[in-house]
């Protein structure tokens, strides 16, 4: 995701990179302080995370980092991994590059032995080659955009379904609901055009493609990009970018008569989606999205852990952050050491371990071999599970 | 057509509340303040902390509380662009443009830091929302509320317009924008009209941040650095330091925008907008009413 920060720093692009420079600066400074201690063999296993603590995506950082402590806490209660407790070190990724690649020369400075973060995929991108010369592998609970596929970094393992998988699950519900034409709308950014992208291909013949817009992010008024898309009189309109901006789309939709289905990507699945489209507009819109902690059956206990221990709700990543650990500390395991290379033989080797979104197995790709994708729908107000889509 | 039209204007008549600000402080002491837009933000969140404040008594008003938060949040950013010319650019107002260039974009970081740190990172929605059954006016769909807000646009600018050719304060403005050193030997108070100035144009940009979130609903510290470039561009194609041409150059530009989308695509419509500024500044750098050659910075 381009975030706002971005923008904003390359327009007085001599201050932005000054800034950037400062925050390199002091984190080599921090990472070379601590950094010592690391190297003996019984110390605790430090796992390294980013994810957006502000930012425009501030409100996933601490459900991913929550999610993530408790196994950290739950492994530790039982012994650690190879007689070592486990560590877990967190760093602002911001939804933005400069930020993401600061924080991950700060992670790998403080001798972290596996990464285990990774939520906006813009900002996640430029960290992969950071983390595979440092040879950390790279357990990506949320970022899913096929450009991180498509580097082909051997470290690099994707926890939640991709981009592709989010738009099979799409289209599959498309044709559930007898959509004939479906627009698309993107914000332009990595991870939105990505899907948006992949739907597009499958879109040929029933149901196709009736129009395609991109908008620009922070913007308020999207009523001339609303006018254009509905010029192709979509029946299906599927919205792939980030619920800010989706809120505001999805009651212009409205309020310019159309009354035919909309469905947004796992980018705005959020609350705020529907406060800012408003609880009449936002009724009865889809959304593609992995399983969250309040669409899994059977994981009441694990709630009332996760709230028991942080004092609220788990909310959308929690379980994915909470996986990527535990299949760390699982590689970790079998590989014996904590060596990058053995880790990720580890990792590759690893068949049947139950998450929650199913049995592990990663393809050859590095990425989970079902997408684990269902439908969500805004019910009075609310976010709640509509098909499973199995 | 009709709708896109309407869409334009609707838009536009946004563009132009906040480049009448821009305009007006460049006009008289050739600043472009940068941080014009972020008086906008700051005029949407004081709305915001006023409805939150006010409660169920707010949202039982709806509109009629929308125009009481409206008078209250512009005076509040009236007194914030006061502020700001007294501490960042009155003390520069001798120093070479550049620097005082660097200090309205210091100003604007500094406004929209200052409200994150204050409100948070995250976006807010209006407690109060204008929505509204649209009515078919020769094909468009336009709703009541949408057409209160460009009348009370249209009124706001009037207004401005009476005060700048009408009144005393407006001749020693005019003055000023012509001469500034002769007009303080003419003996007007020149420190005291340039701070009314920001007062007002201030005043304008915390009307516009009110009307848009209750209009749009979502507001976030960043907003206002987007509708900050449009609404120069909308000054800069009217021929920024003229009022008329702010109003007339926030319409064209939001003309322009609604028009470029539906022929090209959304993905081209800043390309589409900007170029428009490109070619002003080129072709007529004096915008469509601007009346001299004015010094670019």
């Amino acid at each position: 995701m381009t975030s706002y920060l971005t923008r904003r720093l390359s327009r007085v692009a001599l201050v932005g990179s000054a800034a950037v420079a400062a925050m390199l600066l002091s984190a080599c400074g921090n990472g070379l302080a601590s950094g010592g201690g690391e190297k003996s063999d019984d110390g605790p296993i430090v796992l390294g995370m980013l994810t957006p603590l502000s930012g425009s995506s501030s409100a996933i950082g601490p459900y991913m980092k929550n999610g993530a402590q408790l196994a950290v806490d739950e492994i530790n209660g039982t012994g650690g991994v190879n007689g070592r407790k486990l560590e877990l070190k967190v760093e602002d990724e911001a939804c933005d590059a400069k930020s993401a690649t600061a924080g991950a020369n700060k992670l790998v400075t403080a001798g972290v032995k596996i990464s285990v973060g990774g939520y906006c995929s813009s900002a996640t991108l430029p960290t992969l080659p950071i983390f595979e010369k440092a040879g950390v592998p790279m357990l990506i609970p949320a970022a899913n955009s096929n450009e991180l596929v498509a580097q082909h970094k051997k470290n690099v393992f994707l926890i939640n379904g991709t981009g592709a998988q989010q738009s099979d699950a799409a289209l599959k519900f498309m044709k559930k609901v007898g959509a004939t034409k479906v627009a698309l709308m993107d914000d332009n950014t990595s991870y939105s055009k990505d899907i948006a992208d992949t739907t597009a291909k499958l879109l040929a013949g029933s149901p196709a493609l009736a129009g395609r817009e991109s908008v620009t992010a922070g913007e308020s008024d999207y009523s001339a990009n609303v006018n254009a898309i509905l010029k192709g009189q979509p029946d299906f309109i599927y919205w792939t970018g980030y619920y800010q901006e989706g809120g505001l789309i999805i009651r212009q939709l409205r309020q310019a008569g159309y009354k035919g289905n909309i469905m947004v990507a796992d980018g705005s699945v959020d609350q705020k989606l529907v406060d800012i489209a408003g609880p009449e507009a936002a009724a009865g819109v889809f959304a593609t999205m992995t399983q969250t902690p309040d669409t899994i059956q059977g994981a009441d206990k694990w709630i009332a852990d996760y709230k028991s221990k942080f004092g609220a709700a788990p909310g959308p990543y929690s379980t994915q952050a909470y996986d990527a650990v535990r299949v760390a500390a699982e590689a970790v395991k079998q590989a014996g050491s904590t060596d990058g290379d053995a880790v990720i033989k580890a990792l590759e080797g690893i068949d049947g371990f139950q998450l929650f979104s199913g049995p592990l197995k990663f393809t050859p790709d590095h990425t989970l071999s079902s997408g684990g994708f269902q439908i969500l729908v805004v019910e009075n107000g609310k976010i709640v599970l509509k098909d499973t889509l199995q | 057509m009709t709708q896109l039209l309407w869409n334009g204007l609707f838009v536009g008549s946004f563009y132009a509340l906040v480049a009448l600000g821009y305009t007006m402080v460049y006009g008289i002491i050739r600043l472009l303040n940068f941080a014009h837009g972020d008086l906008y933000m700051l005029g949407a969140f004081v709305g915001f902390g006023v409805l939150s404040v006010a409660g169920g008594l707010a949202t039982g008003l709806g509109f009629v509380a929308l125009l009481i938060v409206m008078v209250i949040s512009m005076l509040v950013t009236g007194t914030a662009g006061l502020l700001l010319e007294r501490v960042a650019y009155r003390p520069l107002r001798g120093a070479p443009r550049l620097s005082v260039l660097i200090t309205a974009v210091g100003a604007s970081f500094a406004l929209e830091y200052g409200m994150r740190l204050v409100a948070g990172p995250n976006p807010e929605v209006y407690p109060v929302r204008l929505a509204g059954d649209p009515v078919n006016l020769l094909g468009a769909r336009i709703t009541i509320q949408q057409a209160s807000l460009i009348l009370i646009a249209i009124l706001l600018m009037a207004g401005l317009q009476w005060l700048v050719m009408g009144t005393e304060t407006g001749r020693a403005m005019r003055a000023i924008s012509q001469d500034p050193t002769a007009a303080l030997y003419m003996g007007i108070n020149v420190d005291a009209v340039i701070a009314r100035t920001f007062f007002i144009g201030s005043a304008l940009a915390g009307a516009a941040g009110v009307m848009a979130g209750g209009y749009y609903g979502k507001i976030d510290f960043l907003m206002g650095f987007i509708i900050g470039l449009k609404a120069f561009t909308a000054a800069v194609i009217g021929g920024i330091g003229n009022i008329k041409g702010a109003m007339l150059g926030g319409l064209t530009l939001g003309l322009l925008e609604s028009i470029g989308t539906a022929w090209i695509g959304g993905q081209w419509r800043d390309v589409f907008a900007f170029s428009f500024l490109i070619i002003f500044l080129t072709l007529r750098p004096t915008g469509i009413l601007g009346e001299r050659v004015t010094e670019r910075v």
